[in-house]
C-alpha cells in the first residue's frame, strides 16, 4: 500500500496538465493578490495572502520538478512533501481558501490559485487527509444513486405533501409537482428540503412550464474534495435521469457549486452523453420576466433589498446581470453591494465550509468583509442565489449583528407574484428558517 | 581575439543556450495535457483571451491594480525595459549606427528600467509581505536582470562598458531558464487559460455580462 506522500505525490503528478503547469510556474510573487482575499482583508498576515498559501505548493513541486531546486532546494524556498506538511496543506487548501476565484480575476498573471487550491484538496483526499464530513456526504450521494427505489417510496410521500402546500400557495387545487415525468422539457434539481422545491413548484405552475422535479439533490460534494470521480458519480445520477426521462434542460436550484458542477464541469466528464442544456433557476427565471410570463407586484418587496454574489454563480459563472434583472421587477428599494459582480467579495462559506463544523470559526472570521459590506448597503434583507452563501450570511448576521433576513431569489418572487395562500405557506416558512440561520 | 569579440561570443553563446533551454522547456510545456472544455459557452472565449491580452492588463481593469497602481506601473515599466535591453543587445553590433540621440533615447529607457527594478529589489527587502514570500532567487533573479538593464544603459552612453554590458547579458541568460525569470514564458499561457475561462462564462469583458 502506498504511503500517504506517494499517494499526494501520485495525484499531483497525474494532474499536471498545461493550466496547473502554468499556475505553477507564472507567479511572480509580486504579492499583488493579497488583498483580493477575503481571508486577507479579513486577517491581514501574509499566510493568508494567496501567493503565500499557492507557494506552498509550489514547494513541493520545485522539489519534484526543478532541477535548481533539487541542487539548491534553499534557493528557490523547495520543500520535499512529508506527513506533517501533508496535513498541514490539506488544512490550508480546505479552510483557508473557498476557490472563489477573486485572486486570479486581480493577478496581473492571472495565475490559477483556486486550481492549485484544488489540486491540493485531491491529493489531500486521496492519501486520507480530506475532512470526513465531506467525505461521508459525497458517499451517501452515490450510494443513492445506486438504489434508488429504496427511498423514493417516502421521498414521493414528502412529495404529495407539498403539493397540498403547493395548491394552498397558488390557489390551484390542479397544482403538482411532477416526479419522474417522461418527456418533460425541464428536469428541475433542487437541494434537501422543501424551501427550494416549493416556491420553484410555484413558478413554474403559474408560467405553465413543462418539467418534473429530479428524484436526487443537486449538492456535488465530490466538487468540494478536489475528488473528480467521485463528483462525476454524484452528477451521473442527474444524467442518467435525465437521459431516461428524455427532457431537454436541466435546470439546478439556487446553488453555485451545483450550478458549475453541472454547467462548467460535468460536460467534460461525460462527453457526447451530455446533451442537455444546463441552466440555474435564477436564468430561467429572468426569462419568465424578460417574456413577461409574470406577473410581479414590486410594492410586496419594499424592503431595502441587496444582492450577494455567489462566486460560482457570478464570477465563476458568468450569472450576473440576471437576478439583478429580476430584482429590478420584484423590488422598490435594490441597492448593490460594493464591490459587485465578477469584482464581489466571497461570503467566506463557500467550498464546502459551511458543511465542515471546524471551520465555523474560521469562515466567520473569514465572512467580516462581506458582513461589512451588507452593513455599509443599509439592506434590511439580503438576497443569495446559493445555498451555502445564505447559510453563511445568516450566521454572518448572527456574529456581527447585522439583523438581516438572508432569503433565496425565488422566495422573492413568490411573494412579489401575490399568490393567494403566500402568507400561510412561503412566508412562515421563510421567517422559520431565517431565524434558524440566523441564530 | 579582442575582449570585446570574447565576450560578444560568449554572450552569443548564452543567447543560444537560453533559447534552446526555453524552448526545451515549452516542448515539455506542450507535452503536458491541455483539457479541451466541452460546456457550451455563455459568452464568447476568443473575446475573453483577447480580452485578457489588452484591456484586461489595463491598471484600471482589476481592483488589485486600481489599488495598487504606481506598483503595477512600476512592474510594467520594469518589464518593458528587459524587452528593451534584449533589443539592445541583439542589436548591439549595429547600433552604433543610430544616431547618438536615438541612443541617449535608448540608454534612458534602459536605465529608467533598472531603476525601477532596484525598486522593486528594495521594495523585496522593506516590505514585511513581500520579503515573506520571496526566495533567494526572487532577489537575485531581479538583480540581475536590473544590471543586465544598466548595463546596456551604460555601455549606450560609455562605449569601453560593452564588455561589461556582454557578460552580464550572459550571466542573466544562463540564469534565466533555472530561475523565475522563466514566468516570462509561461505568462502568455496562463493569461490564455483566463481569458478562456472568463469569456466562455461571459464574465469578462462586461459587455459580455447578461448574454444569452
Amino acid at each position: 500500500m502506498l504511503q500517504p506522500v506517494d499517494t499526494a505525490l501520485g495525484i499531483l503528478n497525474k494532474q499536471l496538465n498545461q493550466p496547473l503547469a502554468a499556475a505553477l510556474e507564472v507567479c511572480a510573487r509580486c504579492g499583488i493578490c493579497a488583498e483580493a482575499c477575503h481571508y486577507f482583508v479579513a486577517d491581514p498576515q501574509v499566510e493568508n495572502a494567496p501567493a503565500y498559501k499557492a507557494e506552498q505548493l509550489r514547494k513541493v513541486y520545485r522539489a519534484e520538478h526543478d532541477l535548481l531546486s533539487r541542487v539548491f532546494p534553499a534557493w528557490t524556498g523547495a520543500e520535499p512533501l512529508s506527513e506533517e506538511k501533508l496535513a498541514q496543506l490539506a488544512e490550508m487548501a480546505f479552510n483557508k481558501c473557498t476557490l472563489c476565484y477573486r485572486c486570479t480575476a486581480n493577478c496581473p498573471m492571472g495565475v490559477d490559485t483556486p486550481l492549485l487550491m484544488t489540486t491540493l484538496r485531491a491529493m489531500a483526499t486521496a492519501s486520507g487527509y480530506g475532512p470526513e464530513i465531506l467525505e461521508m456526504l459525497a458517499d451517501a450521494a452515490i450510494e443513492k444513486g445506486k438504489d434508488p427505489e429504496m427511498y423514493l417510496d417516502f421521498f414521493r410521500d414528502s412529495i404529495q405533501d407539498m403539493e397540498k402546500e403547493l395548491q394552498a400557495l397558488t390557489g390551484n387545487p390542479q397544482a403538482s409537482i411532477p416526479l419522474q415525468k417522461k418527456g418533460a422539457r425541464m428536469l428541475y434539481v433542487a437541494l434537501a428540503g422543501a424551501h427550494t422545491i416549493l416556491p420553484a413548484a410555484a413558478i413554474f405552475e403559474t408560467v405553465g412550464e413543462d418539467w418534473t422535479l429530479s428524484i436526487y439533490e443537486a449538492a456535488n460534494y465530490g466538487i468540494f474534495l478536489g475528488d473528480a470521480s467521485r463528483a462525476k458519480e454524484i452528477a451521473r445520477r442527474i444524467v442518467d435521469e435525465a437521459k431516461q426521462l428524455g427532457v431537454e434542460e436541466i435546470v439546478i436550484s439556487e446553488c453555485g457549486h451545483a450550478y458549475y458542477a453541472m454547467r462548467w464541469v460535468a460536460p467534460n466528464w461525460f462527453g457526447d452523453e451530455f446533451n442537455f442544456r444546463v441552466r440555474s433557476i435564477v436564468e430561467v427565471i429572468a426569462e419568465y420576466v424578460k417574456e413577461g410570463r409574470l406577473e410581479l407586484d414590486p410594492s410586496a418587496n419594499p424592503e431595502a433589498i441587496t444582492y450577494h454574489d455567489s462566486c460560482n454563480l457570478a464570477r465563476k459563472g458568468g450569472v450576473i446581470e440576471e437576478p439583478r434583472r429580476v430584482l429590478e421587477a420584484i423590488t422598490t428599494d435594490f441597492r448593490e453591494l460594493t464591490p459587485n459582480r465578477e469584482e464581489a467579495f466571497c461570503c467566506g462559506g463557500g467550498s464546502g465550509l459551511v458543511a465542515v463544523p471546524e471551520a465555523y470559526e474560521v469562515r466567520l472570521a473569514a465572512g467580516k468583509p462581506k458582513a461589512e459590506q451588507v452593513r455599509r448597503s443599509g439592506a434590511r434583507v439580503v438576497v443569495a442565489a446559493c445555498e451555502n452563501c445564505r447559510l453563511q450570511l445568516g450566521d454572518l448576521s448572527g456574529h456581527y449583528g447585522l439583523d438581516i433576513g438572508v432569503v433565496a431569489l425565488a422566495d422573492l418572487v413568490v411573494k412579489a407574484m401575490r399568490l393567494p395562500g403566500y402568507q400561510e405557506t412561503i412566508e412562515e416558512r421563510m421567517t422559520a428558517e431565517v431565524s434558524v440561520v440566523g441564530n | 581575439m579582442t575582449l570585446i569579440l570574447f565576450t560578444q561570443i560568449l554572450a552569443a553563446l548564452a543567447l543560444v543556450f537560453t533559447v534552446a533551454a526555453f524552448g526545451w522547456r515549452l516542448r515539455l510545456f506542450n507535452a503536458l495535457a491541455r483539457p479541451v472544455d466541452r460546456s457550451t459557452p455563455k459568452g464568447n472565449p476568443r473575446l475573453g483571451i483577447l480580452y485578457a491580452y489588452t484591456l484586461g492588463m489595463a491598471p484600471w481593469a482589476k481592483e488589485s491594480t486600481r489599488r495598487h497602481g504606481i506598483a503595477y506601473l512600476r512592474g510594467v515599466a520594469f518589464h518593458l525595459g528587459i524587452f528593451l535591453g534584449l533589443g539592445i543587445l541583439i542589436l548591439s553590433p549595429w547600433i552604433y549606427m543610430l544616431p547618438v540621440a536615438w541612443r541617449t533615447l535608448l540608454a534612458l529607457g534602459a536605465a529608467l528600467g533598472a531603476l525601477l527594478g532596484l525598486a522593486g529589489f528594495i521594495a523585496r527587502f522593506a516590505e514585511y509581505n513581500l520579503k515573506a514570500l520571496s526566495t533567494p532567487d526572487d532577489y537575485i533573479a531581479v538583480l540581475v536582470v536590473s544590471l543586465f538593464q544598466a548595463s546596456a544603459g551604460l555601455w549606450l552612453v560609455y562605449a569601453p562598458a560593452l564588455p561589461l554590458f556582454y557578460i552580464v547579458s550572459a550571466i542573466m541568460l544562463v540564469y534565466a531558464p533555472f530561475s523565475k525569470i522563466r514566468h516570462c514564458i509561461y505568462y502568455a499561457y496562463s493569461r490564455l487559460f483566463f481569458g478562456r475561462f472568463v469569456g466562455s462564462r461571459a464574465v469578462l469583458p462586461h459587455s459580455q455580462q447578461g448574454a444569452r
